[in-house]
Protein backbone atom coordinates (compact mmCIF):
# COMPACT_ATOMS: atom_id res chain seq x y z
CA UNK A 1 0.00 0.00 0.00
CA UNK A 2 1.73 3.56 -1.13
CA UNK A 3 2.48 6.03 1.86
CA UNK A 4 -0.06 8.42 2.14
CA UNK A 5 0.83 12.35 2.60
CA UNK A 6 0.17 13.17 6.72
CA UNK A 7 -2.18 15.90 6.23
CA UNK A 8 -1.38 19.21 7.29
CA UNK A 9 -4.72 19.96 8.96
CA UNK A 10 -6.93 18.66 11.97
CA UNK A 11 -8.84 16.12 10.06
CA UNK A 12 -10.02 13.95 12.58
CA UNK A 13 -12.17 15.73 15.03
CA UNK A 14 -10.93 14.60 18.96
CA UNK A 15 -7.67 12.72 17.47
CA UNK A 16 -9.25 9.37 17.31
CA UNK A 17 -6.88 8.06 15.19
CA UNK A 18 -4.22 8.82 17.55
CA UNK A 19 -5.57 8.00 20.71
CA UNK A 20 -5.91 4.28 18.66
CA UNK A 21 -2.56 4.11 17.74
CA UNK A 22 -1.02 4.86 21.12
CA UNK A 23 -3.68 2.18 22.58
CA UNK A 24 -1.96 -0.10 20.30
CA UNK A 25 1.60 0.78 21.27
CA UNK A 26 0.55 0.88 25.10
CA UNK A 27 -0.62 -2.57 24.22
CA UNK A 28 2.22 -4.11 22.33
CA UNK A 29 4.54 -2.86 25.11
CA UNK A 30 2.54 -4.60 27.51
CA UNK A 31 2.72 -8.22 25.93
CA UNK A 32 6.41 -7.48 25.61
CA UNK A 33 6.75 -6.81 29.85
CA UNK A 34 4.20 -9.45 30.50
CA UNK A 35 6.50 -11.94 27.93
CA UNK A 36 9.47 -11.01 29.84
CA UNK A 37 8.27 -12.09 32.96
CA UNK A 38 7.09 -15.33 31.68
CA UNK A 39 10.30 -16.16 30.23
CA UNK A 40 12.16 -15.38 33.25
CA UNK A 41 9.77 -16.72 35.47
CA UNK A 42 9.67 -20.51 33.81
CA UNK A 43 13.31 -20.63 33.24
CA UNK A 44 14.23 -19.89 36.46
CA UNK A 45 11.65 -22.56 37.96
CA UNK A 46 11.04 -24.77 34.96
CA UNK A 47 13.71 -24.91 32.54
CA UNK A 48 14.95 -22.97 29.53
CA UNK A 49 13.43 -24.07 27.22
CA UNK A 50 9.97 -23.29 28.21
CA UNK A 51 11.16 -19.21 28.31
CA UNK A 52 10.22 -19.75 24.62
CA UNK A 53 7.51 -18.88 25.24
CA UNK A 54 7.68 -15.55 26.63
CA UNK A 55 10.28 -14.71 24.41
CA UNK A 56 7.57 -15.49 21.44
CA UNK A 57 5.52 -13.00 23.55
CA UNK A 58 8.08 -10.27 23.33
CA UNK A 59 8.85 -10.93 19.54
CA UNK A 60 5.38 -10.49 18.77
CA UNK A 61 4.72 -7.24 21.18
CA UNK A 62 8.21 -5.74 18.65
CA UNK A 63 6.19 -6.66 15.33
CA UNK A 64 2.79 -5.47 16.97
CA UNK A 65 4.59 -1.83 17.74
CA UNK A 66 6.09 -1.76 14.52
CA UNK A 67 2.93 -2.50 12.52
CA UNK A 68 1.20 -0.02 14.31
CA UNK A 69 3.13 2.63 13.60
CA UNK A 70 2.94 1.88 9.54
CA UNK A 71 -0.64 1.32 10.09
CA UNK A 72 -0.86 4.63 11.30
CA UNK A 73 0.47 6.56 8.27
CA UNK A 74 -0.95 3.87 5.74
CA UNK A 75 -4.80 5.17 7.19
CA UNK A 76 -4.76 8.75 7.01
CA UNK A 77 -5.58 8.41 3.47
CA UNK A 78 -8.40 5.85 3.73
CA UNK A 79 -9.43 7.78 6.63
CA UNK A 80 -10.06 11.38 4.67
CA UNK A 81 -11.49 9.52 1.79
CA UNK A 82 -14.53 7.75 4.00
CA UNK A 83 -13.64 4.54 4.65
CA UNK A 84 -13.99 2.29 7.63
CA UNK A 85 -11.13 1.84 9.64
CA UNK A 86 -12.56 -1.44 10.72
CA UNK A 87 -9.66 -4.21 10.83
CA UNK A 88 -10.38 -7.62 11.97
CA UNK A 89 -7.68 -9.33 11.48
CA UNK A 90 -5.78 -7.18 14.29
CA UNK A 91 -8.14 -8.13 16.43
CA UNK A 92 -8.38 -11.57 15.56
CA UNK A 93 -4.42 -12.14 15.80
CA UNK A 94 -3.69 -10.42 18.78
CA UNK A 95 -7.03 -11.70 20.39
CA UNK A 96 -5.93 -15.18 20.12
CA UNK A 97 -1.94 -14.65 20.68
CA UNK A 98 -3.29 -13.43 23.88
CA UNK A 99 -5.22 -16.07 24.76
CA UNK A 100 -2.39 -18.57 23.84
CA UNK A 101 -0.49 -16.81 25.65
CA UNK A 102 -2.32 -16.31 29.03
CA UNK A 103 -3.39 -20.17 28.57
CA UNK A 104 0.09 -21.12 28.63
CA UNK A 105 0.92 -18.81 31.52
CA UNK A 106 -1.67 -20.84 33.73
CA UNK A 107 -0.41 -24.22 32.90
CA UNK A 108 3.20 -22.70 33.29
CA UNK A 109 1.96 -21.64 37.08
CA UNK A 110 0.08 -24.96 37.50
CA UNK A 111 3.24 -27.38 36.58
CA UNK A 112 5.12 -25.21 38.55
CA UNK A 113 2.65 -25.44 41.54
CA UNK A 114 2.02 -29.36 41.27
CA UNK A 115 5.52 -30.17 41.46
CA UNK B 1 -27.38 -18.55 16.04
CA UNK B 2 -24.71 -16.62 14.90
CA UNK B 3 -24.11 -14.52 18.29
CA UNK B 4 -23.70 -17.50 20.38
CA UNK B 5 -20.68 -18.32 18.60
CA UNK B 6 -17.48 -17.85 20.44
CA UNK B 7 -15.35 -17.19 17.64
CA UNK B 8 -17.72 -14.80 15.38
CA UNK B 9 -16.82 -14.17 12.03
CA UNK B 10 -15.82 -10.71 9.84
CA UNK B 11 -18.61 -8.20 11.53
CA UNK B 12 -17.96 -6.46 7.78
CA UNK B 13 -20.54 -9.53 6.37
CA UNK B 14 -23.46 -7.89 7.67
CA UNK B 15 -25.12 -3.85 7.46
CA UNK B 16 -23.35 -0.58 6.85
CA UNK B 17 -20.18 0.97 7.91
CA UNK B 18 -20.69 2.93 11.22
CA UNK B 19 -18.97 6.34 11.86
CA UNK B 20 -15.59 5.79 12.16
CA UNK B 21 -14.99 7.51 15.17
CA UNK B 22 -16.96 4.48 16.68
CA UNK B 23 -15.17 1.98 14.85
CA UNK B 24 -11.92 2.99 16.47
CA UNK B 25 -13.69 3.63 20.10
CA UNK B 26 -14.07 0.03 20.09
CA UNK B 27 -11.27 -0.92 18.78
CA UNK B 28 -9.42 1.17 21.31
CA UNK B 29 -11.94 -0.46 24.44
CA UNK B 30 -11.13 -4.17 23.15
CA UNK B 31 -7.21 -3.06 23.07
CA UNK B 32 -8.20 -1.87 26.54
CA UNK B 33 -9.60 -5.56 28.13
CA UNK B 34 -6.31 -7.19 26.18
CA UNK B 35 -4.04 -5.06 28.17
CA UNK B 36 -6.51 -5.88 31.49
CA UNK B 37 -5.67 -9.76 30.52
CA UNK B 38 -2.01 -8.69 29.82
CA UNK B 39 -1.47 -6.93 33.30
CA UNK B 40 -3.72 -9.39 35.35
CA UNK B 41 -0.77 -12.06 33.64
CA UNK B 42 1.77 -9.77 34.63
CA UNK B 43 0.34 -9.73 38.19
CA UNK B 44 0.08 -13.42 38.57
CA UNK B 45 3.70 -14.55 37.38
CA UNK B 46 5.02 -11.08 39.32
CA UNK B 47 3.02 -13.46 42.46
CA UNK B 48 4.72 -16.55 42.09
CA UNK B 49 8.27 -15.34 41.11
CA UNK B 50 8.56 -12.40 44.12
CA UNK B 51 6.28 -13.72 46.97
CA UNK B 52 9.06 -16.89 47.61
CA UNK B 53 8.08 -18.45 50.74
CA UNK B 54 4.96 -16.07 51.17
CA UNK B 55 1.22 -18.66 51.98
CA UNK B 56 -0.87 -18.89 48.93
CA UNK B 57 1.58 -17.63 46.76
CA UNK B 58 0.58 -20.29 44.23
CA UNK B 59 -3.44 -19.43 45.24
CA UNK B 60 -2.88 -15.90 44.54
CA UNK B 61 -0.45 -16.40 41.10
CA UNK B 62 -3.06 -19.02 39.69
CA UNK B 63 -6.13 -16.91 40.81
CA UNK B 64 -5.05 -13.86 38.63
CA UNK B 65 -3.65 -15.88 35.79
CA UNK B 66 -7.16 -17.75 35.78
CA UNK B 67 -8.49 -13.85 35.40
CA UNK B 68 -6.31 -12.85 32.40
CA UNK B 69 -7.50 -15.98 30.81
CA UNK B 70 -11.13 -15.11 30.84
CA UNK B 71 -10.32 -11.74 29.87
CA UNK B 72 -8.69 -12.51 27.03
CA UNK B 73 -11.19 -15.97 26.01
CA UNK B 74 -13.95 -13.11 25.77
CA UNK B 75 -12.09 -9.82 24.45
CA UNK B 76 -12.63 -10.54 20.53
CA UNK B 77 -15.86 -12.21 20.60
CA UNK B 78 -16.93 -9.06 22.41
CA UNK B 79 -14.94 -6.70 20.15
CA UNK B 80 -17.08 -8.42 16.85
CA UNK B 81 -20.52 -8.30 18.70
CA UNK B 82 -19.98 -4.85 19.25
CA UNK B 83 -18.71 -3.83 15.93
CA UNK B 84 -21.79 -5.97 14.43
CA UNK B 85 -24.72 -4.36 16.61
CA UNK B 86 -22.66 -1.11 15.35
CA UNK B 87 -23.43 -2.16 11.68
CA UNK B 88 -26.68 -3.14 12.54
CA UNK B 89 -27.51 -0.02 14.50
CA UNK B 90 -28.82 -2.47 17.26
CA UNK B 91 -27.85 -1.95 21.28
CA UNK B 92 -24.74 -2.95 21.81
CA UNK B 93 -24.83 -6.79 23.62
CA UNK B 94 -25.07 -6.46 27.75
CA UNK B 95 -21.63 -8.94 29.09
CA UNK B 96 -21.23 -10.08 32.28
CA UNK B 97 -17.34 -9.73 32.06
CA UNK B 98 -17.22 -6.51 34.28
CA UNK B 99 -19.04 -7.49 37.20
CA UNK B 100 -16.81 -11.06 37.09
CA UNK B 101 -13.48 -9.04 36.80
CA UNK B 102 -14.61 -6.85 39.66
CA UNK B 103 -15.61 -9.75 41.68
CA UNK B 104 -12.83 -11.83 40.93
CA UNK B 105 -10.33 -9.42 41.35
CA UNK B 106 -12.12 -8.60 44.94
CA UNK B 107 -11.88 -12.04 45.75
CA UNK B 108 -7.81 -12.01 44.74
CA UNK B 109 -7.34 -8.99 46.93
CA UNK B 110 -9.60 -10.20 50.10
CA UNK B 111 -7.22 -13.62 49.66
CA UNK B 112 -3.85 -11.90 49.37
CA UNK B 113 -5.34 -9.72 52.88
CA UNK B 114 -5.78 -13.04 54.70
CA UNK B 115 -2.60 -14.71 53.80
CA UNK B 116 -1.00 -11.68 54.84
CA UNK B 117 -2.43 -11.90 58.05
CA UNK B 118 -1.69 -15.56 58.53
CA UNK B 119 2.16 -14.78 57.31
CA UNK B 120 2.80 -12.16 59.87
CA UNK B 121 0.89 -14.08 63.04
Amino acid sequence: MARQDRPSQVFDAGLQQERTALAWERTAIASMVAGVLLARYSAQELHVAVAAIGILQVVLGAVLLIWTGMHYDDLHGPLRSGESPVHPLAARVVGLATVCFSGLALIVAFAIALR
Amino acid sequence: MNKQRWFPGDPRQVGSDPDYRFTLANERTFLAWIRTSLALAAGGLGAVTILDDFPGEEFLGIGLLALSFATAATAYRRWALNERAMRLDEPLPPSKLPATMAVGVALVAVAAAVFFVIDTL
